[in-house]
């Protein structure tokens, strides 16, 4: 027997464990850097931006090298550092809804946690606070709605009457798309029951003398529904190279655009 | 006309300040995100005395807001998209991708792509015109900070 004192592990086998302890760490970080990326994503950030705070991020944390792979529906990200290796993980990002105030929050938090340099409770802490700011009420949305579609009926050269008419077709609406929300059905099927619905009541508004033109009312519904804003952001990603975020951007701009013009068609024809 | 053009200056704002509301900005950056609206179509009716060309006209408002944009974000310290989403609200084919999808509705082949191709070069313009500002406000970022 050899009379080297007994370890439970060879100094190659602590280095090992050191390495995986760490890594498990890296782990640890590199799922929150995930949620801050998951959110900012989810309310309206480019993924120019998404891939670039999440890159500052795992670098601020310690990572020598992140590779960071975005597109509108997934993150994938790899970091690598001598003392902890390769740490991939990836998120599947389903659902998406402007919320300026959250991005602009999560914003601040992501150059603060570069900065300052937070710890994961920290971090964790922030990153709740932020996700439980509370959003306007739903009398609020129902408001706006209507605001914008006076403001557009009116803005395309319909009449006074027109624009209340579209205004009152807004509320409407809004309650319509509450409910669907609850159900948590198909964007598109709720788009298209928008759809038929706004062209029906536009439609009785004009007959019972309540509107002066039919497309004057219908047009500020329309700028609620139609995915212009997608459009125009579809293009702007694949000019700024994220050419696959962008064609998917655009086919379902393209598609949702369709299923309201067939929503609208299909009401106007039978009535 | 004139009329028309008060009319649509004053909804191009309460547009945007809609929209505004719609996506959650703060209550203190409403009237700045509701302003960039009824710049970027005042830009677009200006223009339209130098050119009856809707991509030039569209090009050169979303320049103008997007510089308007950068300018307010490093101002407030906030990013430039809550102010390019809420700018760009008027300027929003949104419209013109309508009246592209219902000739498709109705079978009229020839109208369905002369709007769409209309509506498409229109969203360029507005892309493109978003491109080159940031990109000068990033390198000069960049050159500051070196």
């Amino acid at each position: 027997m050899e009379d080297t004192p007994f370890h439970f592990f060879s100094p190659d086998e602590i280095n090992q464990l050191s390495r995986m302890e760490e890594a498990d760490r890296a782990n640890e970080y590199l799922y929150r850097v995930l949620d801050i990326g998951q959110h900012m994503l989810q309310c309206g950030g480019e993924v120019s931006r998404v891939e670039d705070s999440i890159r500052r991020l795992c670098l601020s944390f310690g990572a020598e090298r992140a590779d960071v792979f975005t597109i509108t529906s997934s993150i994938v990200v790899t970091i690598y550092a001598h003392r902890f290796g390769a740490v991939t993980q990836t998120r599947r990002i389903t659902g998406s809804a402007y919320d300026l105030r959250r991005l602009e929050l999560l914003n601040q938090l992501s150059r603060r946690i570069c900065a300052e340099h937070l710890n994961l409770e920290e971090t964790e802490q922030a990153l709740g606070k932020i996700l439980a700011t509370p959003q306007r009420g739903f009398g609020m949305q129902v408001l706006t709605y209507a605001l914008i579609s006076s403001s557009f009926s009116l803005f395309f050269g319909g009449s006074a009457l027109d624009a209340a008419a579209s205004g009152v077709i807004g509320i409407v609406l809004k309650c319509l798309d509450g409910l669907i929300r609850k159900t948590e059905a198909n964007a598109f099927l709720s788009s298209l029951l928008c759809a038929c619905l706004g062209g029906l009541l536009a439609g009785l508004a004009v007959r019972f003398h309540l509107g002066d033109n039919v497309d004057m009312i219908s047009i500020g519904n329309i700028m609620l529904l139609i995915p212009g804003i997608a459009l125009t952001n579809s293009l702007r990603d694949m000019f700024s190279g994220n050419t696959i975020s962008g064609l998917m951007r655009f086919i379902e701009a393209v598609l949702l655009a369709l299923t309201i013009a067939f929503g609208f068609a299909l009401v106007a024809a039978l009535i | 006309m004139t009329d028309l053009i008060i009319m649509q200056l004053f909804t191009a704002f309460l547009g945007s300040l809609g929209f505004a509301l719609l996506f959650q900005v703060r209550r203190e950056r409403l009237l700045l995100a509701s302003l960039g609206g009824f710049l970027a179509w005042g830009v677009y009716l200006l223009m339209g005395m130098a050119t009856s060309q809707d991509v030039i006209r569209y090009f050169v408002a979303s320049v103008v807001l997007t510089v308007y944009a950068e300018i307010l974000a490093r101002a407030v310290k906030c990013p430039a998209t809550l102010f390019i989403v809420t700018a760009s609200i008027p300027l929003i084919p949104g419209g013109s991708l309508y009246r592209t999808m219902q000739h498709f509705m109705q079978n009229d082949l020839d109208a369905f792509s002369r709007q769409g191709l209309t509506t498409v070069l229109l969203a360029v313009a507005i892309a493109v015109g978003m491109l080159f500002p940031t990109a000068i406000f990033q390198l000069l970022h960049r050159v500051r900070n070196r």
